[in-house]
């Protein structure tokens, strides 16, 4: 297995409970899972704490030979070769699209840096806003920078919060397959966070529904969503084909 | 986001060690066996301070409430001739230190003053000079009030444009006139600022020395000095200052009380203006003659009376000695802001990435400075520095006290005061990006220092430029820590300005007095006017 999280617990001091409550996880690599969850789940504090930005009260968590976290490890967030698109993107505003995707290449020379800033561009289908600036693009074309820029450095693992949640929905649709396909296309194994179940079920291989900190249900979106299956009474919202009944 | 020990902890305790101890010396030593002084101090003087004291905060106080918030309503919800001006221009007093007022005031209604002299003159009317002596209480009292309002005003001002227009409006539309809406809602709602507004000025009139010393009035801050420098006496000197400071701390919990557990915020970051109100005919004349009056007694005659003074002087402004008094001033300005915009940018970082008990109170302490009278943090600073430099000097190192005979002393002060101006700018910077993007930066191969200088800087330059040039005008017209821990033959502006008037010699006062107020009337303009807009 390449991701292994195993017995994770988190707690934000002064809360009396488990934020994320006994958790583990294994995904193979090249996988999406998504994380569907309502919110207050705990799924966005999951996600924080694979990434680094917090520390767990108790567990570990491996991404292929290397442990990024244990009772007696922690490796800083810059050091976990783990990209993020963040939920509102958090592109630079400062910088062009350029010096965004280029931001993460640290240690790259110059012409290796060019030539990688040209393929993601290319993967995201952006070539010739190497110039602009954040503000300058719409939200979909953010979207895809942010996504640029967390796939430039070659992350063993990418992150997802909530992506979607600030497009229109033709636009999600759309993004969202696109977004399969650059991923099956580079490869990368990815971790979806989202309370919306269209988007986990278009996007993942695997989905683990979380709720109050701890698993309710694993599977893949077939049986996941398939309404005679007895996980669907376990699900934190229902599914959106019932209710069509 | 946190992690182990970094140079950004080890650096914000170190700082917040540095602003403590002054104060924990006087804490200490307020403990030690007192001498005969202290008693004859408690016994026939104490009183006095205290009554003195407490009448000035308690009506300036007052005032400024009603004078600041008043002003407010009026301005944010009422359209009237030159209204766009006064927006920034009531703020514009503020330009004008206390201790400038105060005798400014002084030479205008003095015996040989313009308006005793004309009147003598051209009327042949002499008046009763008991009716023309502003050097009392209610005068020192009027100085504090005019100088002091626009506290009050702005905050006040800025939570009425950012959080009630909707209160308002359905107040409006629910049928309710001018004066209930003042009453019944925007003083209830507005109430944390107008606290907040005057809490400062409470804080102002505290740590005064010039005006009540101009004026022959009895404090805290004049005993202080009085005791210390005319009897000779720090011991007593450090117990007035400790219960000045319990006093301060006190006054800080009946503001914690006084804004109530309800902070009338809303959680909605949009901002809509409230629409104003055109007024017609009369009440279009009564609120621009309110607002035309208090800025003509609190910006307009006291100018106009010191630019006539420094025409007479106007020589002066050239000799050697007064760009001396320039140079000085500035670099003493600008090393302490620096220091302190560095300190300020270091300890929010630090306390904005990190979750637990130091990044929760280092921001408290960072603050607490600016609530401490300079006097107060004089009387620490120089027991403390002394007492280090004994010890340098014991070692052998140097030849003399090296520290407490040079600037180092003037700085340190500086900072302790003035750090929370800073502070509280850059903060706010930091508040508004928020720690998405050094996340962003650090998620892709950056550490938190590396993702400082190449995201966070550049995100916050403008709030940190802010809390530089904040910190640099308070300490350009800072008076009576100056006073006291400048090195011998070291003048400033300001204590320039101060021994001039208090030599009597007022028409030479009037130079230095109005560069202070230019540099500060600009950065006000800048700050309100200009950074408003965009």
């Amino acid at each position: 297995m390449f991701i292994q999280i195993r017995d994770l617990h988190f707690k934000y001091p002064n809360a009396s409970d488990f934020t994320i409550d006994a958790f583990n996880l294994t995904i193979n690599k090249g996988d999406i899972t998504t994380i569907l969850g309502e919110s207050g789940s705990g799924k966005s504090s999951l996600l924080r704490l694979i990434a680094g930005l917090e520390i767990p009260t108790k567990g570990t968590f491996m991404v292929g030979d290397d442990c990024m976290c244990s009772p007696s490890k922690f490796v800083q967030p810059e050091k976990r070769d783990i990209g993020m698109v963040f939920q509102d993107y958090a592109l630079f505003p400062h910088m062009t699209v350029e010096e965004n995707i280029m931001f993460g290449l640290v240690k790259w020379s110059r012409k290796e840096k060019k030539e990688r800033l040209k393929d993601v561009l290319e993967l995201i289908d952006l070539n010739g806003y190497e110039k602009r600036y954040p503000y300058e693009l719409s939200g979909g074309q953010q979207q895809r920078v942010a996504l640029a820029r967390a796939l430039a450095p070659n992350p063993k693992l990418l992150l997802f919060d909530e992506p979607f949640s600030n497009l229109d929905a033709d636009l999600q649709i759309r993004i969202r397959e696109e977004l399969r396909t650059i991923l099956k296309t580079t490869g990368v194994t990815s971790i979806f966070v989202t309370h919306d179940q269209e988007d986990a079920q278009a996007i993942a291989d695997r989905i683990v529904i979380l709720r109050k900190g701890k698993i309710t249900a694993t599977g893949t979106p077939d049986e996941i969503f398939n309404t005679d299956c007895d996980i669907t009474k376990r699900l934190p919202i229902k599914p959106r084909v019932l209710s069509r009944l | 986001m946190k992690s182990s020990i970094n140079g950004w902890m080890i650096f914000s305790f170190v700082f917040i060690i540095l602003i403590i101890l002054p104060n924990i010396s006087i804490i200490l030593q307020f403990f030690h066996e007192s001498n005969d002084n202290w008693a004859h101090i408690k016994e026939y003087m104490l009183n006095t301070y205290i009554m003195n004291s407490s009448l000035l905060v308690l009506v300036v106080g007052l005032l400024t409430a009603i004078i600041g918030s008043s002003l407010a309503w009026l301005i944010s919800a009422y359209d009237f001739p030159l209204r766009g001006f006064f927006q920034w221009g009531m703020i514009l007093p503020l330009a004008i230190p206390p201790y400038i007022g105060a005798y400014t005031y002084h030479g205008i209604l003095n015996y040989t003053g313009v308006i005793q002299t004309t009147l003598r003159n051209q009327f042949d009317v002499t008046v009763n000079q008991q009716f023309f002596n502003i050097m009392n209480m209610p005068g020192a009292i009027f100085i504090f009030v005019i100088c002091l309002y626009p506290y009050v005003f702005t905050i006040t001002k800025a939570f009425l444009a950012r959080q009630s227009t909707s209160l308002i409006e359905n107040a409006r539309l629910l049928g309710s006139g001018s004066w209930r809406i003042y009453f019944k809602i925007v003083l209830p709602i507005a109430r944390a600022s107008i606290v907040a507004g005057v809490s400062l000025v409470i804080l102002e009139v505290l740590n005064d020395y010039g005006v009540v010393k101009y004026f022959g009035i009895q404090t805290f801050t004049t005993a202080i000095f009085q005791t210390w420098f005319g009897f000779g006496d720090l011991n007593s000197a450090i117990k007035l200052s400790g219960s000045l400071m319990f006093i301060i701390l006190g006054l800080l919990l009946l503001e914690r009380l006084l804004r109530g557990r309800k902070r009338f915020s809303f959680t909605t970051t949009k901002v809509k203006l409230l629409q104003p109100i055109a007024l017609k005919g009369r009440k279009k004349w009564l609120a621009f003659g309110y607002c035309m009056f208090i800025f003509a007694i609190a910006f307009i005659i006291p100018f106009i009376q010191l630019m006539a003074w420094a025409v007479l002087t106007y020589n002066q402004l050239f000799s050697q000695e007064f760009l001396t008094i320039i140079r000085n001033t500035v670099f003493v300005a600008f090393v302490a802001a620096t220091v302190i915009t560095i300190m300020a940018v270091v300890i929010s970082n630090f306390s904005r990435l990190h979750r637990g008990l130091m990044a929760k109170l280092f921001p408290k302490v960072t603050i607490l400075g600016y609530s401490i009278p300079g006097a107060v943090i004089a009387v620490g600073i120089v027991t403390l520095v002394t007492g280090i430099d004994a010890k340098i000097y014991q070692w052998g190192w140097v030849s003399s006290y090296i520290l407490s005979t040079s600037i180092f002393m003037l700085v340190f002060a500086y900072i302790i005061r003035y750090l929370a101006v800073a502070y509280n700018s850059v903060d706010a910077g930091f508040e508004r990006i928020g720690t998405k993007f050094t996340e962003a930066s650090r998620m892709l191969g950056n550490n938190v220092t590396q993702s400082f200088f190449k995201v966070d800087i550049k995100m916050i330059r403008g709030a940190i430029f802010s809390g530089f040039i904040l910190a640099f005008i308070d300490i350009l017209k800072e008076l009576p820590l100056t006073l006291i821990l400048r090195p011998f033959n070291f003048e400033t502006l300001a204590t320039n300005a101060f021994t001039y008037a208090t030599n009597e010699m007022i028409h030479e006062a009037a130079i230095p007095s109005i560069l202070i107020i230019i540099i500060s009337a600009v950065s006000i303009y800048v700050f309100h006017y200009v950074l408003e807009r965009v």
